[in-house]
């Protein structure tokens, strides 16, 4: 097992030709077409008193990654709004805020979303700024009570929506890019390194490990780490190139980022599994691929967000595709700021298809084979 | 030692062995002959474990194997019809990957590998990768690593396909000397028949999934005692001289190659004089009329009615 995966390890250093190529490919096509570097936000237009723009509030609005908020006077802000030049506006004022509707999109709850989180905050921040200053014990006792019931009954009626569960979405185009090109082609990255497997079974290697004292179950597990661990080193080489040579944060969450990533590899390792024992030949393995890619990348929401397909039929199929949950989980995380409970789902759904096609996959070849 | 009854493999539409019946002994080379599609893969494959019959039975030592291989795989070596190796790795790290799968290890490996490269004479370049190799390189190697493991049986599956004629005798040589140095038991699969009569003591001849002879070389050849073969040769020939031998009551079969006919006549009678006159008529400029040494080819060509190569 050990000798598979390092001969194919080395094989892997004298031609490393197509991981180099698809790796390439997916930065470069994130660089160009997801504007990473120079990444437009959304303006939002905000007014009110110079004395929240400097403080608590202002600072908060500025951290935004998201929306790029604009300090203007009220006028010009209403005009903006009319003029169609900005979705919403925000009138701050200190215990409260005022929305400004222009267009009724999916942005707007999410502007709110944004500001009514800064003022649950900045609540917070004072009573607990408040409880330090105090001494005395039972006045320190009654803050915190006082503390507990803000964060329970904020002054303003704020309901907590889950994005997931509305027609709401985030499209962030930079972090959109990363993820689907990323998922979009390291599944030719796998592939392309479970093919080995067909060609050893032609071509009589196989043979010679079946006759050897070699047990099947490694030589399957041998090339099938090896193939996860040559599709998962593109995804490291392709994040951590945009974490630490472009600078891109990921809101925080590379950890998770990469942990969602090693369940979709695996999910995609079988899935080549299972189209290498359905082929009949290379030439067809070569014209399935792009196509079903292709597709899956098209119907998962690697290219565009999911939610602007429409179709009944294609979400359906959507539905048997583990780069929708890739790209699902990931959003969750870095987006939506899913709790893992969420998080679990498609998580869980593509450990399940992973299961699933490893068994039909090896199912079908070895039964071909006899 | 080693057999086959009455073994049939069926594919999805072909039938590629029928009714197959082989017997390899201890120390033996063994040819297998036939065109290509014979099934000649497909019984081996069989005999080495590598494929189950669809019906009939595989014995080793008088047990079955098709259930229990392990007792054939400790002890026989393959070499695929295809070059079975690992194409981005050099010759030696081939070598000691496949040594590694038979637990070989350190000093012991290090030594079995010398020893191989040595026989298949690829010392000199066994650093070098193998997608760089030559056809017959590749082919030496690819006979090298199915000897690591010092198998008692060898079973070879074309090996010279497509190499230049020194390769090709090195490697005959190879294999003849493996057998007397160390009797090593060797199935020899080909369909060139000259190698065939080189090497093996008995030869097993199959074709269309059927074995059609099976015997010493001398055996087989009797098959054709009843016969004569005639060999005619001429720069080119014409429609009607081959239309006339062709009609010939004499003639039982005959093979049309560019510059050779080649006749088989029963025995005793004498056509010689007839053919040499009908060239002349006809206009065919005869370069020679023998009678050839009864080959294998012809035994085929008997048994057949075609040329086992086309
Ligand atoms: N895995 C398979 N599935 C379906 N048909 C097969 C398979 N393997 C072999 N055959 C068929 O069985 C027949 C015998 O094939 P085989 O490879 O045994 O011939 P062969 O004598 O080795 O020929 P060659 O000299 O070309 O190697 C052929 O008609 C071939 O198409
Ligand atoms: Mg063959």
């Amino acid at each position: 097992m050990k000798g598979i995966f390092l001969a194919r390890l080395t094989s892997f250093f004298r031609s490393p030709g197509t991981f180099l190529l698809f790796t390439g490919m997916s930065i470069v096509f994130t660089l160009i077409l997801g504007g990473v570097g120079g990444y437009d936000k959304i303006t939002v237009p905000v007014s009110g008193d110079e004395s929240l723009q400097t403080e608590f509030i202002g600072e908060a609005l500025e951290e935004s990654d998201v929306y790029n908020f604009k300090w203007q006077e009220v006028e010009d802000l209403k005009e903006t709004i009319r003029r169609g030049n900005a979705e919403a506006g925000v009138i701050l004022k200190e215990n409260g805020y005022e929305m400004i509707v222009g267009i009724d999109s999916s942005n707007v709850q999410m502007i709110e979303q944004t500001v009514a989180d800064i003022y649950v905050n900045k609540i917070q921040e004072e009573n607990i700024s408040e409880l330090l200053r105090t001494e005395n014990e039972e006045e320190r006792e009654e803050l915190l009570m006082a503390y507990q019931e803000a964060k329970e009954n904020p002054v303003f009626g704020i309901t907590n929506r889950t994005f997931h569960s509305s027609d709401a979405f985030i499209f962030d185009r930079s972090l959109h890019s990363i993820f689907g090109f990323t998922l979009f082609f390291v599944i030719y990255t796998i592939c392309y390194t479970v093919l080995p497997i067909f060609t050893q079974k032609g071509n009589g290697v196989w043979d010679r490990m079946i006759l050897s004292p070699l047990k099947k179950s490694e030589m399957y597990i041998g090339n099938l780490i090896y193939s996860f661990f040559e599709g998962y080193l593109q995804i490291l080489v392709i994040f951590f190139v945009f974490r630490y040579l472009v600078g891109f944060d990921f809101n925080g969450e590379l950890p998770g980022i990469l942990l969602i990533m090693a369940v979709y590899s695996f999910a995609i390792v079988s899935l080549a599994i299972f189209i290498t024992s359905v082929v009949k030949n290379i030439q067809q393995f070569n014209a399935a691929l792009p196509i079903l890619s292709v597709s899956m990348a098209m119907i998962g929401g690697a290219f565009w967000p999911i939610e602007i397909v429409q179709s009944e039929f294609l979400l359906t199929l959507s539905k048997i595709n583990p780069l929708t949950y890739g790209m699902e989980a990931l959003n969750g995380l870095v987006l939506y700021n899913q709790p893992i409970q969420e998080l679990l789902k498609p998580i869980s759904i593509l450990i399940l298809m992973g299961v699933i096609f490893m068994g039909v996959g090896i199912h079908l070849m070895e039964r071909r084979h006899i | 030692m080693l057999e086959l009854i009455d073994i049939t493999k069926k594919f999805k539409q072909t039938e590629a062995v029928k009714n197959m019946n082989m017997y390899i002994g201890r120390g033996e080379i063994v040819g297998l002959l036939g065109p290509n599609g014979a099934g000649k893969s497909t019984a081996i494959s069989m005999l080495s474990s590598l494929v189950e019959p669809t019906s009939g039975d595989v014995k080793f030592q008088n047990k079955s194997i098709i259930k229990n291989p392990q007792s054939l795989r400790k002890i026989i070596g393959i070499v695929p019809q295809e070059i079975a190796l690992y194409e981005d790795l050099s010759a030696e790290e081939n070598m000691k990957f496949f040594g590694r799968i038979y637990g070989l290890k350190g000093q012991k490996l290090q030594e079995k590998v010398n020893e191989v490269l040595e026989h298949i004479g690829l010392t000199e370049r066994r650093k070098d990768i193998v997608k760089k190799f030559s056809g017959g390189m590749k082919r030496r190697l690819n006979i090298g690593v199915a000897m690591l493991h010092d198998p008692e049986i060898l079973v070879m599956d074309e090996p010279t396909v497509g190499i230049d004629p020194q390769s090709r005798n090195y490697i005959l040589q190879t294999v003849k000397r493996l057998n007397e140095e160390r009797q090593m038991t060797v199935l020899y699969t080909s369909h060139y028949m000259e190698e065939v009569e080189y090497l093996c003591d008995r030869i097993y001849i199959m074709d269309k999934g059927n074995l059609i002879a099976s015997g010493t070389k001398d055996e087989i050849k009797q098959i054709l005692s009843l016969e004569n073969t005639i060999s005619i040769k001429a720069d080119y020939w014409n429609e009607d001289f081959i239309e006339k031998l062709r009609e010939h009551p004499q003639v039982n079969r005959m093979n049309i190659e560019e510059k050779e006919i080649v006749l088989v006549v029963s025995k005793n009678v004498n056509i010689f004089s007839e053919i040499a006159h009908l060239a002349e008529v006809m206009n065919v400029p005869l370069r020679s009329l023998d009678v050839k040494k009864v080959t294998l080819e012809d035994v085929f060509l008997h048994l057949t009615g075609r040329a086992l190569r086309d």
